[in-house]
């Protein structure tokens, strides 16, 4: 039954594009919520025995196989929820009818491209997933029309079709030695050592390919523009998640189920996880556009995943995919309520802004949640899986690293302190006086706020139900 | 009779206080629920009394328990205390009316009950030590209901109370260890190396709650600030009963001094300074209430004195001394708050020739002032005879300092009843009256408690106090009718003569009863001395303060000096890396793709190795 989640979306694109125009658009937005919240429901309720119990009838027409394990469940929650929160600002944020009818199809098409890529046990396949999902989000980045917006998507497109050319040449490599694109059969070549040279340059490649698609320095330069020059509901969507899914994920997947963990992974990905988390902090500190401080902060964050998943025991993996999942929520709350400020400020530029919680009490409060589990304050969801990378890294010996990322935490909570002192702490700034809440964003913010500290209150159920299996899952 | 009846003293004063912390209004009905109570409490005391029971369930485990041991001490202490809590409540009845706060006013009073019943019933040293610091509360609580700056005694008494309860919990900790159990009936640990500080820590202890120098510094600030049924009440007579009661256990008991210890010595020493210094100062004190106060401490330290003799004479006039302070200091606070709600001050000056308009209240404090004095036939003339006997025994340098604190002690309640009973009747006073019924019951009951312990001390060193040493000294010589010791009584009196001597001499040449001491006030060495007393200097809380003060001086420029380096190093370096990495995102899309490709380049080339 797997095929369901994505036949689903692809159905509902399916029946939204018929010739009764006029209805659709109005059922838009309902029939997207209707797959989000089918998806959710399909993954909370019935974590494996549904899946295996059902036979998926459409199987056979598909040429790859698709399967779900531990990762996989905790991806596909975190994409129908920030797909869900997307949807819900973009019916605030985009005015024009049709304009928020093509995001809603678009979004549709980039959740079909993401439920895919997790999905799937084929190189050949993800990558194919992951051009999807790709091209959906250039499109979506372009819809703003204006020189911007187009920059930021050409920019993606650039140093994406630069990944992909990377990816290819990779897969190529890998097909040639193994005659099979299947993990598995990928996997088993590597036990051959007359293949190592071919093998080791494919790792190579793909791995930058995936840098590059995950934005780690010093793959980012697309990152911060194609984010603030993004509408504020595909910026929330790209920050929280595609980017996630696209790089951060496949890596993981790659990384355990075909690669292998060796030596000369590990350190790649601890080196270039820690030089994100120091370099994204400290880009994040000088910035003065909300949007951009957010980028960079995410290019941060996504360091301490790729971080634990280079240090490669199962806490550290169970970490990784933890803070994977946290990262999605505080990230999207944070760029909704930038997305709130641009919608009723009409500028992200955090030096025109002060004492907005006055106005904005919603806003303010929701942020001070988002970015003190950024930052890994007790007791809220980030501080436990900065707390398990933390304490995988200690028992796996890496004590410089674990210092170093303890550190850049004080330079995150420094930087976003400074921003909320900027934006919402001190006297109202004049101009501002009539600004109101976003109303229609009041509802996504709580939502992911109430996520963040619900999963913070509750982390011992949710470490054994779903954090701790996937630790498991290292062969 | 049930054993859990055991806890009925201290469930319900606990109760009822609480009760009247959470009524609203009604003054009445608060006044109407601590009486019933105390009295309740006092007919639980006098029922208990005589009878041996244990009580034991199970609390917090790992060897505390709640366990209640009733037996003749713990039921005689059980006992003194119902009766001044009950006396108090009656007295404040009247005293306290028309004062704000009354509400916790009353129930400080029935909670501070329930506790000394608590820690005074406690056959477990952490139980003990949960009663005991819960005192510490209702202390601050009753200082700080007091008037403008009563908080910061009340700080000051927090702070002293409880460093010396925190050396206690060491001691406890300490004891429990060696003995290797927590229940006090059955804990006896020798005093050697280890054991000497065990029990020094426990000494600390008991004595600050006594109100022994150097622990003493706050009685006099709260005498002029707190209410004054709160100083009869708790630093008069209940706590100096549950100090010297704790005090006696532990050296009884749990250690088992002997008078070759050097333990026994220390307690001399200590009981000798705080009789010498606290009379002296309190013989220059120009209030009421702040002389008796020094006063205050300076029993206790014939107290300290007797049971460090460890000889049995000593013990048990040390024991009768306690009971009998607790009465005849009590009252005297009760004539005190007499006089103030009658006159309106306190200050020896301002007062004078009340004798006449305040009959009733004059005698009870001329029988209570004879009590403290130690002239014969009241309760403390015999209590003090056992103790100088003792003292003398134990060293001439001990005896000496007791009876130089008689001699002062007698000199300085000359001074006090001149001045305020006799002499000329100033003209404010014109209109005064006699105290209310309520307020002159109680003082009337002490006092003639006080004759009644004097001329017939039979029946309170048989009854009550030399049964509690036969536990351990299996024949106790009988101590009771006159002393036996001739020499001494008659240098007792010959002292007492001395006093009222030099008291008629000075007052006639200084002009004035409230004068009277002023030469010894400006009294070439002493004059320094007092000088500097007055000034606060020396007062081992302020300091210990101008220590503290200092440690935390330092420590702020060491802070300053850290925060500095974080402030001007750190910030700066990160600015400068934010700085940097801002100029090399330049937007130059050229610039990000080399750099992609330099980074591809790197690890293709590592993965190959």
């Amino acid at each position: 039954m797997l095929s369901l989640l994505i036949l689903l979306p692809l159905f509902i694109v399916a029946v939204l594009n018929l010739p009764f125009k006029v209805i659709m658009r109005r059922l838009a937005f309902w029939m997207a919520a209707i797959v989000c919240f089918s998806q959710l429901f399909l993954v909370l309720v019935h974590p494996f025995l549904f899946w295996s119990a059902i036979p998926d009838p459409l199987g056979p027409f598909f040429s790859f196989k698709l399967a779900l394990d531990h990762i996989t469940l905790v991806m596909l929650f975190s994409i129908a929820i920030v797909a869900f929160v997307a949807f819900l600002v973009g019916r605030v944020t985009i005015i024009d009818e049709v304009s928020r009818f093509n995001f809603i199809n678009l979004v549709l098409i980039l959740l079909i491209g993401m439920n895919a890529t997790v999905l799937t046990t084929d190189i050949f396949s993800l990558y194919v997933f992951m051009e999807v999902t790709a091209v959906a989000s250039f499109t979506l980045i372009a819809k703003k029309k204006n020189i911007l917006a187009l920059e930021g998507a050409f920019k993606y497109i650039i140093l994406s079709s630069i990944a992909t050319v990377l990816m290819l040449a990779a897969i190529a490599l890998f097909v040639l030695v193994s005659g099979g694109t299947t993990f598995s059969a990928i996997y088993g070549s590597f036990s051959d050592p007359a293949n190592s040279f071919l093998l080791k340059l494919g790792v190579g490649l793909f791995l930058c390919g995936l840098f590059i698609k995950s934005g780690i320095v010093p793959f980012h330069g697309w990152l911060p523009d194609a984010y603030s020059a993004a509408p504020a509901s595909v910026s929330t969507l790209l920050a929280g998640i595609v980017t996630k899914v696209s790089g951060v994920y496949v890596l993981i997947r790659l990384v355990i189920s075909v690669f292998g963990v060796t030596p000369s992974i590990q350190s790649i990905l601890m080196f270039t996880g820690i030089s994100s988390i120091i370099i994204g902090a400290l880009a994040a500190l000088g910035q003065n556009d909300f949007k951009r401080m957010l980028a960079y902060s995410s290019i941060s964050q996504v360091g301490y995943i790729i971080l634990a998943l280079g240090v490669a025991t199962p806490l550290a993996l169970a970490g990784a995919v933890f803070h994977l999942f946290n990262h999605a929520i505080f990230k999207s709350l944070l760029f909704i309520n930038a997305a709130s400020l641009e919608e009723k400020l009409g500028t992200t530029d955090m030096d025109t802004m002060g004492g907005l919680s006055a106005r904005m009490p919603v806003t303010a409060t929701t942020s001070v949640i988002a970015f003190l589990s950024t930052a890994g304050v007790p007791p809220l969801s980030g501080f436990w899986s900065k707390l398990i990378i933390f304490l995988a890294l200690m028992y796996a010996g890496h004590y410089y690293y674990a210092a170093v990322a303890l550190l850049a935490s004080v330079i995150t909570l420094a930087y976003f302190l400074s921003m909320q002192r900027k934006v919402f702490f001190g006297t109202l700034r004049e101009g501002f006086e009539q600004v109101k809440e976003a109303s229609g964003l009041v509802a996504p913010q709580v939502i992911l706020a109430v996520i963040i500290i619900g999963v913070g209150l509750l982390f011992p159920i949710v470490l054994n139900t779903f954090i701790l299996p996937i630790g498991d899952m290292l062969r | 009779m049930t054993n859990s009846i055991l806890l009925l003293p201290i469930y319900v004063p606990l109760f009822c206080g609480l009760v009247v912390l959470a009524l609203r209004k009604s003054q009445r009905v608060k006044e109407g629920i601590t009486f019933t109570a105390t009295a309740i409490n006092f007919l639980f005391a006098i029922l208990l009394f005589k009878h041996d029971i244990v009580v034991s369930l199970p609390w917090a485990g790992f060897g505390m328990e709640f366990s209640l041991r009733l037996y003749h001490f713990s039921g005689f202490i059980l006992l003194a205390v119902a009766f001044f809590s009950f006396l108090i409540s009656l007295y404040s009845v009247s005293f306290m009316r028309s004062k704000e706060k009354l509400n916790q006013f009353y129930s400080y009073l029935l909670l501070s009950l329930a506790l000394v019943n608590g820690a005074v019933l406690a056959d477990n040293l952490i139980l003990l030590l949960f009663f005991w610091e819960g005192l510490l509360l209702t202390l601050f609580g009753m200082i700080a209901i007091g008037n403008k700056g009563a908080f910061k005694t009340a700080v000051k008494a927090l702070v002293i109370v409880g460093i010396s309860d925190l050396c206690m919990m060491v001691g406890i900790g300490l004891t429990g260890h060696l003995a290797g159990t927590l229940k006090i009936s059955e804990i006896y640990v020798p005093a050697n190396t280890i054991g000497s500080v065990a029990f020094v820590l426990l000494m600390i202890g008991a004595i600050a709650k006594a109100g022994s120098m150097p622990f003493h510094s706050w009685i006099p600030d709260a005498a002029t600030q707190a209410p004054l049924p709160f100083m009869a009440f708790l630093p008069a007579s209940l706590e100096k009963l549950l100090g010297i009661y704790f005090l006696a256990r532990i050296s009884l008991d749990m250690f088992k001094l002997n008078a070759h210890s050097w333990l026994s010595t220390l307690l001399m020493v200590i009981g000798s300074i705080t009789v010498v210094l606290a009379v002296m100062m309190a013989l220059v004190q120009k209030d009421y209430k702040k002389l008796l106060s020094y006063h205050a401490i300076s029993q206790v330290g014939y107290m300290i004195l007797g049971i460090g003799t460890c000889l049995p004479i000593g013990i048990v006039g040390g024991l009768f001394h306690m009971i009998n302070h607790a009465m005849y200091k009590s009252c005297l606070f009760l004539t005190a708050g007499s006089v103030e709600k009658a006159a309106g001050t306190t200050d020896l000056e301002k007062l004078g020739g009340l004798g006449r308009k305040m009959p009733v209240t004059f005698i009870c404090f001329l029988v209570a002032a004879a009590s403290i004095s130690g002239v014969p036939p009241f309760n403390g003339f015999f209590s003090k005879e056992m103790v100088y006997d003792a003292a003398l025994e134990r060293g001439a340098l001990f005896y000496v300092a007791a009876i130089l604190g008689a001699f002062f002690t007698a000199a300085s309640f000359l001074k006090l009843g001149h001045a305020v009973f006799l002499g000329q009747l100033k003209d404010a006073h014109k209109n005064v009256k006699e105290s209310s019924p309520a307020m002159l019951v109680p003082m009337m009951l002490i006092a003639g408690g006080c004759i009644l312990f004097g001329v017939y001390n039979v029946f309170p060193l048989r009854h009550f106090i030399q049964p509690i040493l036969s536990v351990q000294l299996l024949n106790v010589p009988d101590f009771s009718g006159f002393p036996s010791n001739g020499m001494i009584v008659l240098i007792t009196v010959l002292v007492l003569a001395g006093a009222l001597f030099h008291h008629v001499t000075s007052a006639k040449i200084m002009g004035g009863g409230h004068k009277a001491a002023e030469h010894i006030r400006h009294a070439p060495v002493l004059s320094g001395i007092y000088d500097r007393a007055e000034a606060r200097l020396l007062d081992p809380y302020d300091i210990g303060l101008r220590v503290v003060h200092a440690i935390c001086r330092v420590g702020w420029w060491i802070d300053r000096a850290i925060d500095s380096v974080y402030d001007r190093f750190c910030v700066s370096i990160s600015q400068r890396c934010s700085n940097v990495l801002r100029s090399l995102h330049n937007g130059n899309y050229a610039l990000y793709i080399i750099w992609a490709l330099i980074g591809s380049v790197a690890v293709v080339f590592y993965a190959l190795q």
